[in-house]
């Protein structure tokens, strides 16, 4: 092979990488501003719109007093038949935390360590696939912050 | 990074230990670091993406993910992250 075929193949290649990386939604890319709103409240707007969602089918498990912000391990659980399940809190710049894309046939049981600047609230929020919302708030306290700390 | 995945009863337990400083915008002003972190973490077996994550600058120093899905022994999982610079790292790892 010569190498401007190779040259091309491997561009060809790149150009392809990112169509069939991800089989959903890219949320980094595609709601932007919901990683820039500073409140819950406005970021689950950014991401979701303008929704009421019910307080109950989803459960957070997290310490209730965390001693060390830099590494909180937090776990969303939920049996509800859902497309994305996405966490925010409300002590740092910003709010969101995470988004996942529920996978089909996916199990809801997320874990993740996340940063806490103090105490603050932890919201989940899981799309159903009925179009409903759902949510849980959990309280955590921190006692030393790990946000820049 | 570091991934283990393990079987029982038809549902595989996933550890996925991402090596990465997680610096938000914040914080790289104060230590005087470029703000860097994990946008996304995608793990697939045979090309089925099983889990997907989109990540934020408030995840923690070397964070740690947790998951489960349906799977079996001897299926090789994949994980990849990819953070905002457009780094990545790729790991696989048997279903044990």
């Amino acid at each position: 092979m010569d190498r401007r075929k190779f040259l091309g193949l491997g561009l060809a290649a790149l150009a392809l990488a990112p169509l069939t990386k991800l089989n959903a939604t890219d949320f980094r890319k595609e709601k932007p501003d919901a990683w820039k709103a500073e409140k819950p409240a406005d970021a689950i707007k950014a991401l979701y719109g303008d929704i009421k969602p019910e307080e109950k089918g989803v459960t957070i498990k997290a310490p209730k007093l965390a001693e060390n912000g830099g590494k909180i391990p937090v776990f969303v659980k939920s049996d509800i038949d859902a497309k994305s399940v996405a966490i925010f809190q409300d002590a740092n710049p910003r709010a969101a935390v995470a988004v996942w894309t529920v996978p089909e046939d996916g199990i809801i049981d997320y874990g993740i360590t996340i940063k806490m600047k103090g105490s603050g609230k932890i919201t989940a929020i899981v799309e159903g696939k009925d179009g409903k919302f759902y949510s849980k708030v959990l309280p955590i306290e921190v006692s030393k912050g790990g946000c820049g700390g | 990074m570091k991934v283990k995945a393990k079987e029982k009863d038809g549902i595989v337990k996933v550890k996925v230990l991402a090596k990465h400083q997680n610096i938000g915008p914040e914080e790289a002003e104060k230590k005087k670091k470029e703000a860097n972190f994990i946008t996304t973490v995608v793990g697939k077996v045979g090309g089925k993406v099983v889990y997907e994550m989109n990540g934020s600058g408030f995840m923690s120093k070397n964070p740690l993910f947790k998951f489960k899905f349906k799977g079996k022994k001897g299926d090789e999982l994949e994980v990849t992250w990819t953070d905002l610079k457009g780094e990545s790292k790729t790991k696989k790892a048997k279903i044990k």
